[in-house]
């Protein structure tokens, strides 16, 4: 059994914020449907990849919201769903009638997840955004960056991810609640704001002191501690992340690193001399590092309780790393045309119920004429009129 | 979204009426602040010389001292604070004591450490068993690198998010805020609501065990994808992000997010209005797949005529033309945004001790139907006599607390 068992959500995402919350549903057990349109954007191959990660065990229906027979279906949809979930911007919806309070009047106790750019109020509610705009507005584009540096943000929409898991939390709350209270309700996840919630610690001491943030590049955002950042080992673009908080952990690394004369220069005697040489501190790790390969380096810091780490790039990540192997992070799903897909798995495992990948990413439309038929009652000869007219696909 | 103090009685929050022992230290600190904020009663369980986030900077006015360090209060809203020494057995019994009571614990010990204080899982949920039990650790409960290390940066690294940060030509950065464990405490807020579901059909509690290194790989977007499906590597590359849609660019006050992914046209029309059209007024680009190819000739152009701009100028041109535009800014430009501010996302918190009122980033996302509760951070066993009374019906044991 997984925990969102017999659940059912009727989900318009597209992109990516969207579709990560749903997929961690899916993965919960929820039968998530996913109402599309032919043309949209898409990533290529959608049994795997990243297609495939963001849909993994999904249904998919083609209906046209433009034709009003369209509508009709999603509205009945709708009606025999618990959760409806968007992330269009904040009119899309109201305009097709497929807002809270047109379902509510039909399903009172329906749960309406939006999850719009900038929320449902507010003067910037109609604005437009993708992850990256989120990101600039909200700081991480600009903070992200050496110190007097320019902007280094993300090369991807973090964005999404961490709305979409956010997301994920916003629908369970929401179940809970329904079964608690037998209630539903309208969920508003602004993104902007589901990201404004984890820039942590350094937007309340602003909101304090009233200064000004600067970019500080790999230093600790922690404790504060030397070395503490990115180093260059021996290879092509091959990294290791060190991080010293304590005098233990200093005392580790010493010795991992073979004790060394410098290590004993009265510089790096504490920890707050340290902190106050560590650029020099960076550059003596640096000539130390570039010397070894980043794999080996970090067993033998870690051998010695520092943490360490190689800096992973896709294929170490997805090829070489032993720990999310032994973890089965990474699933092979069969397709119905017999192929196998490797894909991401959930990342928290719940002993008694987990969550699992359900099944590879749907083609378009693969159950549209499923989905109609088993959920809607409708006959083959209705479907294909459907089909025919072009209102399913 | 409203503060109320707890005087005038719990609001009907999601999680009214649940409790949660939370031992844990910033690594999984988040879950129990967003249980929180859904209305659970969250019990901060520290040693007697307060826990490790207490002396973490940045500090109240700069300065270290006890109960004014703001990464403590950030992690800690709506908690309710009492001091423990589980490290003797005594502690350690009491502990069971008080986990017989709760819902959830959530603890970030390193694999076993717990349970050579009598105090693992197994032992609590032995005592309990609809306990639920979230544990937050660098790599997992189990695998070769189970009794490993890791920072925020280091579980960054391991988890393939800085390979993929920074120019091309500098190394990886980290990001801003500390988002392994944030993505971490997220999802095992995610395992508990989903073993609470569970639990009403099986009467029966269970463990979570979530990594921070898997909890970053699963914040990533095209690194693990592209990989499985074409052996593709992604390079760090500044600001230009993978899709090719988006880069930083520079007005003449400061840096835009420039976007070619909205309305094409209407940006092209805008530009030729300006007479900066260069050579983007090409039907070819109508294609998404052209101007992906050509991003590099497409933000040189829109790099050169936004200089004609200010930020705000661009930002507001480009949203009026549905144009995804934003303005690159420092997280405390959120303080003033006249958005925000009308959707309340700052809640001010009364702070007695510093006589002033603190405004807190609040909700991540609002529930129609219940407040977020975003509330004081606790002093050190400011609840001792409150909660072992409640829980235990004592005093708070002497010597331990």
């Amino acid at each position: 059994m997984r925990p969102l068992d017999g659940v059912r959500v009727l989900d318009f995402t597209w992109v990516v914020a969207g579709p990560v919350t749903t997929r961690i549903l899916a993965d919960l057990g929820a039968e998530v449907i996913k109402v599309e349109r032919r043309g949209s954007i898409d990533f290529g191959e959608r049994r795997g990849g990243l297609s495939g990660t963001l849909m993994r065990g999904k249904r998919s229906v083609v209906i046209d919201l433009n034709d009003p027979r369209g509508l009709d279906l999603a509205r009945h949809l709708a009606t025999v769903s618990d959760v409806v979930i968007d992330n269009f911007s904040a009119r899309v919806m109201t305009n097709l009638g497929l807002d809270y309070d047109a379902l509510a009047a039909l399903t009172p106790d329906i749960i309406c997840v939006r999850m719009t750019g900038f929320g449902l109020t507010g003067p910037d509610r109609d604005h437009v955004s993708y992850g990256p705009t989120l990101q600039a507005l909200t700081g991480y584009t600009l903070l992200m960056a050496e110190p007097g540096g320019p902007p280094a943000g993300f090369s991807y929409s973090y964005s999404d991810l961490a709305g979409g898991n956010l997301g994920a939390l916003a629908v369970l709350a929401a179940l809970w609640h329904r079964r608690r209270t037998g209630r539903g309700q309208l969920v508003d996840l602004a993104q902007l704001e589901a990201v404004a919630s984890l820039v942590g610690p350094v937007l309340l001491a602003r909101a304090i002191d009233g200064g000004v943030s600067t970019p500080t590049g790999n230093a600790s955002q922690e404790a504060p501690g030397a070395p503490h950042g990115v180093y260059p080992c021996a290879g092509d673009d091959r990294w290791i992340a060190i991080t010293v908080f304590t005098d233990a952990d200093w005392d580790g690394f010493v010795e991992a690193i073979g004790r060394p004369a410098w290590t004993r220069d009265e510089r790096f005697a504490t920890g707050a001399s340290r902190l106050r040489h560590a650029a020099e501190l960076d550059q003596l790790v640096a000539i130390w590092t570039r010397g070894q390969r980043a794999e080996e380096a970090m067993a033998v810091l870690q051998r010695a309780r520092v943490a360490a780490g190689l800096v992973a790039n896709a294929e170490d990540l997805c090829a070489h790393d032993p720990q999310l192997a032994a973890r089965g992070h990474f699933v092979d799903v069969s397709t119905p045309e017999g192929r196998t897909v490797r894909i991401d798995g959930p990342p928290f495992l719940l002993s008694e119920t987990p969550a699992r990948v359900s099944g590879p990413g749907p083609l378009l439309g693969e159950h549209t004429d499923e989905v109609l038929s088993r959920i809607l009652g409708r006959s083959e000869g209705e479907i294909r009129a459907l089909r025919e007219a072009g209102v399913v696909g | 979204m409203t503060h109320r103090p707890r005087s005038a009685g719990p609001p009907a929050g999601v999680l009214t009426g649940l409790r949660i022992l939370d031992l844990s230290d910033q690594k999984g600190a988040l879950a129990g602040k967003l249980l929180a904020g859904l209305g659970a009663d969250v019990i901060l369980v520290e040693p007697p010389g307060g826990g490790p986030m207490r002396s973490l900077p940045p500090f109240w006015q700069g300065a270290p001292a006890a109960d004014r360090s703001v990464f403590f209060w950030f992690y800690s809203t709506g908690k309710r604070g009492i001091t423990l020494d589980i490290r003797r057995p005594e502690g350690a019994a009491l502990l069971h004591r008080l986990a017989a009571k709760a819902d959830v614990v959530i603890e970030s010990e390193l694999p076993g450490r717990l349970e050579v204080l009598g105090c693992s899982a197994e032992a609590l949920r032995a005592r309990n068993p609809r306990l639920i039990v979230a544990s937050i650790t660098p790599f997992g409960q189990r695998g070769p690198y189970r009794d490993w290390r890791a920072s925020d940066t280091v579980a960054q690294a391991l988890g393939g998010m800085l390979y993929v940060n920074g120019h091309r030509s500098r190394p990886p950065l980290r990001s801003l805020g500390l988002q392994a464990y944030h993505q971490a405490g997220v999802f095992a807020a995610i395992g508990v609501v989903s073993a609470l579901l569970a639990r009403e059909t099986t009467g029966r509690g269970q463990e979570i065990d979530v990594s921070l290194q898997a909890a970053v790989a699963s914040a990533l977007e095209h690194v693990p994808g592209f990989w499985h499906q074409a052996g593709i590597v992604h390079a760090r590359q500044g600001t230009l992000h993978w899709t090719r849609y988006f880069r930083v660019g520079r007005c003449r006050d400061g840096y835009v997010m420039h976007c070619t992914i909205g309305d094409w046209t209407s940006l092209i029309e805008w530009m030729k209005a300006d007479g900066m059209e260069a050579d983007l007024d090409d039907p070819g680009l109508d294609d998404l797949k052209t101007r992906q190819a050509g991003a590099d000739r497409l933000f040189a152009a829109l790099d050169a005529w936004a200089e004609r701009y200010t930020v705000a100028e661009l930002v507001g041109g480009a949203q009026l033309r549905r144009i995804p535009y934003a303005a690159v800014r420092p997280p405390e430009a959120l303080l003033d945004d006249p958005h925000l501010a009308e959707r309340g996302f700052f809640v001010p918190i009364e702070h007695p001790a510093l006589g002033q009122s603190v405004p807190y980033p609040g909700a991540p996302f609002r529930l129609g139907d219940a407040p977020w509760r975003v509330a004081r951070p606790p002093g050190l066993g400011e609840h001792n006599a409150e909660v072992y009374g409640e829980l235990l019906a004592m005093l708070p044991p002497e010597g331990l607390v």
